[in-house]
Order: C-alpha cells, then sequence, then structure tokens
C-alpha cells in the first residue's frame, strides 16, 4: 500500500498531524473515562430496587391532634382496611420506609449475641406486616412470608426486637458467605442480644440509601409502630395508579379529620429524585463526550481542508501521473489513518493511565475490557467520515492543474 | 499513433465563450519527435492538456493507439494516462515533500507495479538522466536541471509510448535546457515518441517536425512569426 511514502511526506510536515494527533489521543483518554464513568452511573440507575415502581405509590398520615397509642392502633387498621378495600389497590402496607427514599432505618446484625462490632453487617430495616411482600411486590424465594401471628406491635416501654426476620439473599450471603444453604431457620442478633429466626428470604428490596455499598441488604421485620406519623406504601393494580392516588388522598382526608395527608409520590417521582445527580452526570459527561468528539472531528476537516488547498497543484499533478479520483480519496484516507492510529495508541496509553487514577482516587470500577477498543474504533470511525469531504474535494481536482504555471 | 481530428475546445464561464482550439487536426506516427510552437494564448498548452487527457475536448475526434480516447471514463483516462503517456512540465512538478526517489515511484505505485519492480525502474531511469546517485535527495536539495531530469526520469519509469513535454527547458538555463533536449532526443531515438510544447523555436527546430499554433488552430508551414523570428536569428 501507499503508506510508505505517504508517512515520508508526513514527517516533512509535521506540526499539525503532531497536534491533531494529540487532539485525538486527549480525546479518547477523556472520551472513553467520561463513558466509563457513563456506564457504571446508568448501571447503578438500572438496578431493580425489587418494587414495582410503575405501579407504587407513597404518602404519609400525620395526626396533628393528641390521640392515644390505642387509638393510632385503630386508626391505621381503619386506613389499611380502606385502603386494601379500593378496587384497583394489590396491596397496602404501613412501614416506616422503601426503596430509594433516601431516609430509613439501619441496623447491624452479627452471628454472635453482643457482638456487634466489628463483625456485625448493616442492613436495612422495614417495619410490615404480612402484607408487606406483596406490597413490595418481593418473592420470598425460600421460607415462607410472616404470618399475622408473627406480627405485632411495638411496645412502649420495651425495646425488645422482633424475634423472626425475612432477609434479602444479599443480606444472607454476607452474613453466611461460605454456606451455600438455605438461611432460613438460621439466627442471627440484632441490637446486642436479641436473636432474629429468619423465616424468609426474599429475592431483591434494596434499601432506602442506593449510594450505600451494602444497598442490596434489607430485612423486613414483622412490627407495627403507632407514631403520629404513619408512611404509607400502596400497590395498584397495573395502569391504576395515577387514578387511585387522589382518590386515596381524598378518601383518607374524609374519613378522619384529624390528620392530613401528604408527601403524595410516586415510586418513579422517588426514583428520579434519588438519581437527579446520576441523571445529570450522565447528561453533563454525555455533553462533553460529544462535544469533544465534534472539536476532534473539526481539527480533522480543518487540517484536511488546508492539506487540499496546500496541495492543490500536488494532486493536480498525481491526478496527471495516473491517480483515480478514488486513488486522491485513498490517499487523504490513509494519511488520516497514520495520523488517528498515533493519536488512538498514545490516547490508549492516556487513558489506562487515567482509569488507573481514577481507579484508586474515586474508588471506581475499572473500564470494561471493551470500552478502549470500542473507543479506538469509534474515533477512527469518525476521523475517517471527517476526512471524507475534504478528500472528496481534492479528488475532483482537474490533472490540467499541472499544465498551469506555478 | 496520436491522431485528433476537427477538435474543439471551448471554454465557458457564465459571460464569455473561448474558443481554445477551433477544427484542430493533427496526426503523429510513432517514434517522431513533433514540436508545437505559437505565441502566449494560441492554444498550445490546451492541445497539450489534450494530448494528455488532462482535459475533455468539447467537440472532434482523438484516437490514441486506435482508441476513441473520448469515449473513456475518468478511471480509464487516468490509466491511459498512467500507462501510455509520460509528462514533463515547465516547473518539473516534483513533490516537494517526497525524495527522488519516491517522486520516480508516483506512477509507478499507480500502475500497481510490486516493490522489487519499481525499484528496479527507479534505479534504471535515475541512472539513465545520471541520478543514481541522489534517490534519497529531496527536490529542494537539487538544481533546476537536476529536477528536471527527475521529472524526466518519473515520466519514462513507466515505459510510456508518448512523452508531452510542455516548455520542458522554460526554467532552465542555455547548459541546462541543451542537456535536457540531448537527453530528450535520446529517449526519441530509443523509440519514445515525444511532442514537445515550446515557444522557443531554436529548441523546436531540435524536433524532427515543426507545427505551428494559433488562435486555436494547427498550421504545418511557419506562419509570419516564424519567418521573422528567422530573419533576425
Amino acid at each position: 500500500m501507499d503508506i510508505g511514502p505517504i508517512w515520508r511526506a508526513m514527517l516533512r510536515n509535521k506540526a499539525g498531524f503532531v497536534l491533531i494527533a494529540l487532539q485525538v489521543a486527549v480525546t479518547l483518554t477523556i472520551v472513553v473515562n467520561a463513558f466509563g464513568i457513563i456506564q457504571e452511573r446508568a448501571g447503578r440507575i438500572a438496578r431493580d430496587s425489587g418494587v414495582d415502581e410503575a405501579n407504587t405509590f407513597a404518602f404519609a398520615s400525620v395526626l396533628f391532634t393528641d390521640y392515644e397509642r390505642e387509638q393510632r392502633k385503630v386508626l391505621i387498621d381503619e386506613d389499611l382496611d380502606l385502603i386494601r378495600n379500593v378496587p384497583g389497590v394489590v396491596n397496602a402496607v404501613a412501614s416506616n420506609s422503601f426503596p430509594l427514599r433516601q431516609g430509613g432505618w439501619s441496623m447491624g446484625v452479627a452471628l454472635e449475641p453482643g457482638n456487634q462490632t466489628p463483625e456485625s453487617v448493616g442492613t436495612a430495616i422495614y417495619f410490615v406486616d404480612e402484607h408487606g411482600a406483596e406490597t413490595f411486590d418481593v418473592t420470598v424465594i425460600d421460607g415462607k412470608n410472616f404470618t399475622p401471628e408473627q406480627v405485632t406491635w411495638s411496645l412502649e416501654d420495651d425495646n425488645t426486637w422482633p424475634a423472626y426476620g425475612i432477609i434479602t439473599e444479599a443480606l444472607g450471603k454476607e452474613m453466611w458467605p461460605d454456606d451455600a444453604g438455605s438461611y432460613v431457620g438460621k439466627t442471627m442478633y440484632i441490637n446486642d442480644n436479641d436473636p432474629v429466626n429468619i423465616v424468609g428470604v426474599i429475592d431483591t428490596l434494596q434499601a432506602p440509601w442506593e449510594s450505600w455499598t451494602g444497598v442490596e441488604r434489607s430485612m423486613l421485620v414483622p412490627q407495627r409502630r403507632p407514631s403520629e406519623f404513619v408512611r404509607y406504601i400502596v400497590r395498584a393494580e397495573p395502569g391504576m395508579r395515577d387514578k387511585l392516588m387522589p382518590e386515596i388522598e381524598a378518601m383518607l382526608a374524609a374519613s378522619n379529620k384529624d390528620r392530613i395527608i401528604r408527601d403524595m409520590t410516586t415510586m418513579d417521582d422517588v426514583r428520579k429524585l434519588a438519581y437527579v445527580g446520576d441523571t445529570a452526570l450522565i447528561k453533563i459527561l454525555g455533553f462533553i463526550v460529544v462535544l469533544l468528539t465534534l472539536i476532534t472531528a473539526l481539527g480533522i476537516v480543518g487540517l484536511a481542508s488546508f492539506n487540499v488547498s496546500r496541495r492543490t497543484r500536488q494532486i493536480g499533478i498525481r491526478r496527471a501521473l495516473g491517480a483515480t479520483r478514488p486513488s486522491i480519496v485513498r490517499y487523504f484516507l490513509i494519511e488520516n489513518s497514520i495520523v488517528s492510529a498515533i493519536g488512538l495508541v498514545v490516547g490508549s496509553a492516556l487513558a489506562i493511565g487515567l482509569n488507573i487514577v481514577m481507579v484508586e482516587a474515586f474508588s471506581l470500577e475499572p473500564l470494561a475490557w471493551y470500552v478502549i477498543p470500542a473507543g479506538v474504533i469509534a474515533l477512527w470511525a469518525v476521523g475517517q467520515i471527517a476526512v471524507a469531504e475534504p478528500a472528496r474535494r481534492a479528488s475532483n481536482i482537474s490533472p490540467a492543474i499541472a499544465t498551469r504555471s506555478s | 499513433m496520436l491522431k485528433m481530428k476537427d477538435v474543439c475546445k471551448i471554454y465557458r464561464t457564465d459571460t464569455v465563450e473561448t474558443h481554445a482550439l477551433r477544427g484542430f487536426s493533427l496526426a503523429v506516427e510513432d517514434g517522431e519527435f513533433v514540436s508545437v510552437t505559437g505565441p502566449s494564448g494560441s492554444g498550445k498548452t490546451t492541445f497539450l492538456n489534450i494530448a494528455g487527457l488532462l482535459e475533455e475536448l468539447t467537440s472532434g475526434v482523438y484516437e490514441l493507439d486506435g482508441r476513441d480516447i473520448s469515449a473513456l471514463n475518468d478511471k480509464e483516462r487516468s490509466r491511459v494516462r498512467n500507462e501510455k503517456i509520460g509528462f514533463i512540465f515547465q516547473s518539473f512538478n516534483l513533490i516537494p515533500e517526497l525524495n527522488v526517489f519516491d517522486n520516480v515511484d508516483v506512477p509507478l505505485r499507480y500502475r500497481g507495479f510490486d516493490a522489487k519492480e519499481r525499484e528496479r525502474r527507479i534505479m534504471s531511469c535515475l541512472e539513465r538522466v545520471g541520478l543514481a546517485s541522489r534517490p534519497k535527495h529531496f527536490p529542494a536539495q537539487l538544481s533546476g536541471g537536476q529536477q528536471q531530469r527527475v521529472a524526466i526520469a518519473r515520466a519514462l519509469a513507466g515505459e510510456p509510448r508518448f512523452l508531452l513535454a510542455d516548455e520542458p527547458t522554460g526554467n532552465l538555463d542555455t547548459h541546462m535546457a541543451d542537456s535536457v533536449l540531448d537527453l530528450l532526443k535520446e529517449i526519441n531515438e530509443a523509440g519514445t515518441t515525444i511532442i514537445m510544447v515550446t515557444h522557443e523555436l531554436t529548441l523546436a527546430d531540435r524536433a524532427n517536425r515543426n507545427l505551428f499554433v494559433r488562435d486555436g488552430e494547427i498550421h504545418d508551414e511557419p506562419p509570419e512569426l516564424h519567418l521573422a523570428a528567422a530573419a533576425t536569428a
């Protein structure tokens, strides 16, 4: 091929080519690392919270009149009864929190009593009744859901932890990493010395904090808490959510005038809020990737156009000596491939270096093996596309230019 | 054989129509050394461009080795240029970024010869023009005469049947011009047909046949200009 003479000719006019190669190198370095971050964040956003998000909504009932503990229990029972009987409601539960909410309850659990540190494992706690599993749309993959008898009201002066728990598979794996068998029937300790007997294992139910490293570790606790502030979670039948939200709000507001219903929100909105930072970062980095690629492409167009103008006569001479139009186009494509190849080799090394620094400094995941090769191919293609039009113009230069006076 | 019959070339712009060649007819036999002279703007270069397939004719017939050239597409014209025609230009037209070897190599690469064959031809042609010791020199490191010799080597490397020379000595001093003409003569004697465009009548006389172009028309007899010039010489 013509690489030899093209390369030797480039060495006689290095400056422009070196600048473009550097631009390609820097672009590749930034683009692949930005893409790595985008990929990581997109992966985080794509994680399953476990909840039937499209059909679930939540709200709070806040009492502004002093109710006795027993009155509060009655009100919660009445509310849940009303909600569960609305046509279109799959199920509902009163709980302290739900996935992605950013606020919740966490505890340390350990294999031995009184020995919470340093071996204890953190887990999110969701206080629910036997309707919790269905409302959260979690599947009990081992063991059983809570029976109504296992669910108790919390006591005013007794902090003893309920004796039963349903844990996520991730929590089980963290607690018993070497145990391939069932977690059902095992005991762990919470609150220093309170034993929790595992009655069931569920597939996925994220903790309320999406950025927590232990986000997949959660435990359903069969306890109801009669406070003035109660958070209800409602799962609707597909397509019914938006109709039910105002309906249930109005119904509960009318059923008891001593409280207000507030913080009505869909799980979709909760998700948007939880990942607003990640989404913004993806957009900003995506914009930077596009902008840098565009600037590099324009640089390549500029250099190629300059070279076509500078070499108009030379191109005419080549045509006179027998170059076909495609061979003139090929000349510029090969020239661009050489510049790109140098930039992409340097850029690949820089990208790996930057990634190592970023992994160490920001605890990011290392780039997937295919990101750099994909970036190399993409930027090479961008270069070829960018150079195509100036090359086409060059190929239209008349060979007759060779006989004109210089 | 190169044959033109009633060839016309008209350059058109929005407002002007210029007849560069009018009913141009000639035949050049194999092995001839033909000079084409004429004043500036007479159509010499247009004739050379059409003969060398650098431009398309507007009307008429042009046959090269019995083949109608006007019917060829761009790719075929490029191929004919590359295989049958060698060019020598007034301003040498070497590629400044390429050394002597690579410059002579340019048409051979378009021809598709392998590296070994290209090297053999390049070194043989450089030897013939007396520059075999300078393959790594760049054009800027050579004198005008040497640059024109490189251009001749480049034109010869493809072993063309026709050599078209456009004022080949126009940028050279008398001594260098003589040596280049001697070389062309030698090439012609070896069998290559040469058509040389020049405005210098003394150089034109070195050819076997002289043609005269005026106002886009060809004359076998010297016009007054030639007679006058000859009288004062």
